[in-house]
């Protein structure tokens, strides 16, 4: 075997060793370390923040707006319909997360003074943070976020330019944040919004949207509550979504689950295929024994061992309330972000015990579900459990 | 509160599979481990996601090195070993290249018989006949170097006795493949073009590719074939993770190391993001040693400055740039009939190729994978799982700015959709039911790895594997502290990595032994 001649093949491997050696010595001694692709990706996903409120309006009767502004530095570009996480929130002595649509436009996020809102309504999700936010949140106070998340927005690759958004209570918001987009004219889509509340007196954000109304974006409320309405009465039914669609057209659906299902069954009338159809995440169920599947046993509490590194708690969990909310009670910092299931922020080592985990917020993946990993904001005790977390 | 025991053995920095390997083959003998990965997952870019209850693979990912449950290659030896098991399924073909300027369309197979044909040699025979004995001599070759390497990774032999046993390896070890494929063997420039399809996974354009990496790489996947796992690289992942528990590591997600602690040219420590400082005496690292004397060691002054100057000569290998997507068809009805297939939309050359990765988009050499055709339950029924990929360099991405980031990356994505639609006669553009697009800024914000790094330094004719390993004891230059990635010796891969990790292991097993004495 010879590739060029013997006593050049042998000497190939000092040949090779040496000329490493002579790039080496060509090196620098200098500290030249520069990434500015890490840059962008800290400022395209960038640690918690703080923001600071600096403006808080009312959005409906029982809904505010509230402005924040970073405490310093940028804010990161999003997607209209994206969301924010605020963390660390305390309350009492919970310590918990909350998952929120933008309602602003990410245009203004990038402005000379940067900005984002969020608009909440109170009482939703049990009302505990909601109330927390529309009572006490006021202009000066800061808060820890991190944004921005979500699959909820206008993918030009794979969406239809003619979008209809269906929306219920406070699920209007991203569609605020998409419609200013549009404006603008940094998100090429064709908008209408069927926006169902169930009094007139009850539409979140309706100087808002009354002022998004444009040759691109189409405001309708649809009203279930009010017989004299002049407009739209009733629910989102296939008859109205039909009336106000145009050729291919993707559905955006945000609202509460209830809303979810009956819209679902609307769409599925209309023949709409799946992958015209992007439905943002809906939290956690109101009552997880409603949920499909749960087992026939009565509420308790259990014993949840929390396992953090080489630290251990013990805590109680009732069996109403997910893992994640048991460690918040105990004021155990733990990570949720979407607090559907869905993200896989929260997932943690079920050690030992039973849970439940609902199917509509069962986002985990094939090996997780093999090897007992859980979603800690979507699994229900079954029993006395040990879970080990990220140390946060 | 405190979350750490006083003192570790050793500390792992990135709980990837070079990192479990480590810390797995640590453990086993004993020893006290910690893993901290700064993200909430295991395997680093071994990794998938789920989107709509779909779980979608990060990108394209193949193990190699397993071989056939009864003929197992070292991996499966190893993870056996390890007590590992990860449930395996078999690539159905190696590639399919398709290079419509060239006049070539061929599938190769894996597969060496036992009277030392090769099938895929039979292949391309049928096309270009009278090639096949050339070609069997080549993959025979390349079979050496690959018993040699494998031999190596666990002997060490004086000059002579290389010279001796391992004459191949060591004939051909100053010369790039080119080199070798042009002047050893008598072969068609069509033919020299198939067989040099693989370049993209080591990222190196053949002229400058060491032969010692291209025979390793064309024995592995031409004999053993290569395997991906029913649950997504995240069940290998998640199945090694598991192991190192049980093996007593401690692995901690969520935790980002800023800091390696050094006193006196030795390691001492890590300081987290989080504030925790956490005391040990060896670590080893998944940082790219830019990162790791650049801005992790602490203080500064112990950077030693042929450290410095190691790292600012080591050539940067390629980053990644996938579009992964999910259709809402069978690849029946949407054309699509490989696993696996590079498209060259130019006459093949892999030196252009490398050239278009210095710039973005205009990339004329895809890979794209259907996932379906090796694990068919990927995704529902009537739908396909398909990735795109090109590996571009990451000085293609230094200017860029975040506030094109997203416009970027579909500028760039459509582009290669476009250019596999194309090749399929069908549209993609009206199939898609999610798409997910990975940048280098993806891998840096999931790994934080150096320039979004993703195959460590160039395997190129001056940064061989040859001239690594023998300088390889020479570039500690900090005591304690080893790399633990594919910036180290072996490079890049799935299987080179566990390979790196347990390189990083006895390493560190030998100098704890030199402590003892």
């Amino acid at each position: 075997m010879k590739v060029k001649g013997f006593l050049q093949d042998v000497t190939g491997a000092s040949r090779v060793t040496n000329a490493r050696r002579k790039r080496i010595s060509s090196g620098s001694y200098l500290n030249v370390y520069s990434d500015p692709i890490r840059e962008v990706a800290k400022e395209v996903h960038p640690d918690p923040f703080k923001v600071r409120v600096v403006y808080v309006t009312d959005a409906s009767p029982t809904a505010r707006t509230f402005r924040l502004v970073p405490c310093e530095g940028k804010l990161p570009p999003f997607e209209a319909g994206q969301y924010v996480s605020f963390q660390d929130l305390r309350i009492g002595d919970t310590l918990t997360t909350r998952p929120f649509s933008i309602s602003s436009a990410p245009f203004e996020a990038r402005s000379e003074d940067p900005f984002f809102e969020v608009t909440i309504r109170k009482g939703k999700d049990n009302g505990f943070v909601s109330n927390y936010f529309y009572n006490e949140v006021k202009e000066g106070d800061e808060f820890t976020v991190e944004m921005p998340f979500g699959q909820f927005f206008h993918e030009p690759m794979r969406d239809a330019k003619n979008a209809v958004a269906l929306a219920g209570g406070s699920g209007i918001t991203p569609f605020v944040s998409m419609a200013k987009e549009i404006n603008h004219g940094t998100l090429d889509m064709n908008l209408t919004i069927l926006y169902g509340s169930v009094s007139s007196k009850d539409i979140i954000l309706k100087e808002t949207l009354d002022s998004v109304e444009s040759d691109r974006v189409k405001v309708v409320h649809v009203i279930s509550g009010e017989e004299d309405y002049p407009g739209e009465k009733g629910f989102l039914t296939a008859e109205l979504i039909r009336k106000y669609s145009s050729g291919d057209t993707t559905y955006y659906v945000c609202g509460p689950l209830p809303m979810y299902h009956f819209v679902r069954g609307e769409l599925a009338k209309l023949e709409v295929p799946e992958k015209r159809i992007r439905m943002e995440v809906f939290g956690a169920p109101v009552d997880i024994t409603k949920a499909d599947g749960y087992p026939e046993c009565s509420a308790q509490t259990f014993r949840l061992t929390v396992v953090r590194g080489v630290h251990e708690d013990v805590i109680e969990a009732s069996s109403l309330e997910s893992l994640a909310v048991a460690m918040e009670r105990a004021g155990i910092p733990n990570n949720t972000r979407c607090r559907s299931g869905a993200c896989g922020y929260c997932r943690c080592k079920l050690l030992s015990g039973e849970v439940f985990v609902p199917a509509e917020g069962d986002g985990r993946r094939y090996a997780d579900k093999m090897y007992g990993y859980v979603h800690a904001c979507s699994a229900y005790p079954l029993t006395d459990c040990k879970i080990k977390i990220i140390i946060k | 509160m405190n979350f750490y025991k006083d003192h570790y053995d050793v500390i792992v920095i990135g709980g990837a599979l070079a990192g479990m390997s480590a810390a797995m083959s640590l453990a086993k003998e004993g020893k006290d481990v910690l893993i901290l990965e700064r993200h909430n997952l295991p395997g680093g870019m071994a990794t998938s996601f789920v989107r709509s209850g779909m779980e979608m693979e990060a990108t394209l990912h193949e193990m190699m090195s397993l071989g056939l449950k009864e003929e197992p290659l070292y991996i499966r030896k190893y993870l056996d070993e390890m007590g590992v098991a990860i449930d395996w399924l078999r690539v159905p073909e190696a590639y399919r290249l398709l290079s419509h300027p060239d006049g070539i369309d061929i599938t190769l197979h894996a597969g060496r018989r036992p009277d030392g044909t090769w099938v895929c040699a039979d292949e391309i025979d049928m096309i270009y006949s009278g090639t096949k004995d050339e070609i069997n001599r080549l993959l025979e070759l390349c079979r050496s170097v690959y018993e040699s390497v494998l031999f190596l990774n666990e002997h060490t032999l004086s000059k002579l006795e290389m010279l001796m046993k391992h004459e191949p390896l060591v004939k051909t070890a100053g010369y790039s493949a080119k080199e070798v494929l042009d002047t050893a063997f008598n072969l068609p420039e069509a033919v020299k073009k198939i067989l040099s399809a693989y370049w993209i996974y080591v990222g190196q354009p053949i002229s400058t590719l060491p032969f010692t990496i291209y025979a390793f790489l064309m024995a592995d996947y031409m004999m053993g074939g290569s395997f991906v796992a029913r649950g997504f690289s995240h069940e290998m992942s998640v199945a090694m993770a598991e192991k190192c528990e049980e093996l007593g590591v401690q692995f901690e997600y969520g935790q980002n190391v800023e800091k390696i602690l050094v006193r006196d040219n030795h390691v001492y420590g890590v300081r987290t993001s989080r504030g925790d400082e956490i005391h040990c005496d060896y670590i080893a690292s998944a940082p790219y040693p830019n990162t790791v004397y650049g801005k992790m060691i602490e203080p500064q002054s112990e950077v030693p400055k042929e450290a410095r100057q190691y790292a600012n000569a080591m050539p940067m290998g390629v980053t990644n740039f996938s579009v992964v997507l999910l259709l809402d068809k069978s690849p029946e009805e949407l054309n699509i009939k490989d696993y696996s297939v590079f498209s060259s939309d130019i006459p093949f050359d892999t030196d252009v190729f490398w050239e278009e990765g210095k710039k973005i988009g205009g990339w004329d050499y895809l890979t794209t994978i259907c996932l379906n055709y090796a694990n068919p339950d990927c995704v529902p029924e009537g739908m396909t799982s398909l990735s795109i990929t090109f590996l571009p360099l990451p000085e293609a991405f230094l200017d860029l700015k975040a506030d094109e980031y997203f416009e970027f990356k579909r500028t760039v994505a459509k582009e290669m959709i476009g250019r596999v639609s194309k090749h399929l006669g069908v549209d993609l553009m009206e199939h898609i039911q999610e798409i997910e697009i990975e940048t280098p800024v993806t891998m840096s914000h999931y790994t934080s790895d150096y320039r979004g790094g993703i195959y460590g330094y160039q395997h190129s004719m001056d940064n061989s594997v040859v001239g690594r390993l023998e300088d390889l004891d020479k570039e500690f230059y900090i005591k304690g502290l080893v790399g633990c990635a594919s910036h180290q010796l072996v490079g890049d891969g799935m299987a080179c990595n566990i390979n790196n990790g347990r390189i990083a292991s006895k390493a560190i097993l030998e100098w704890m032994k030199e402590a003892e004495s």
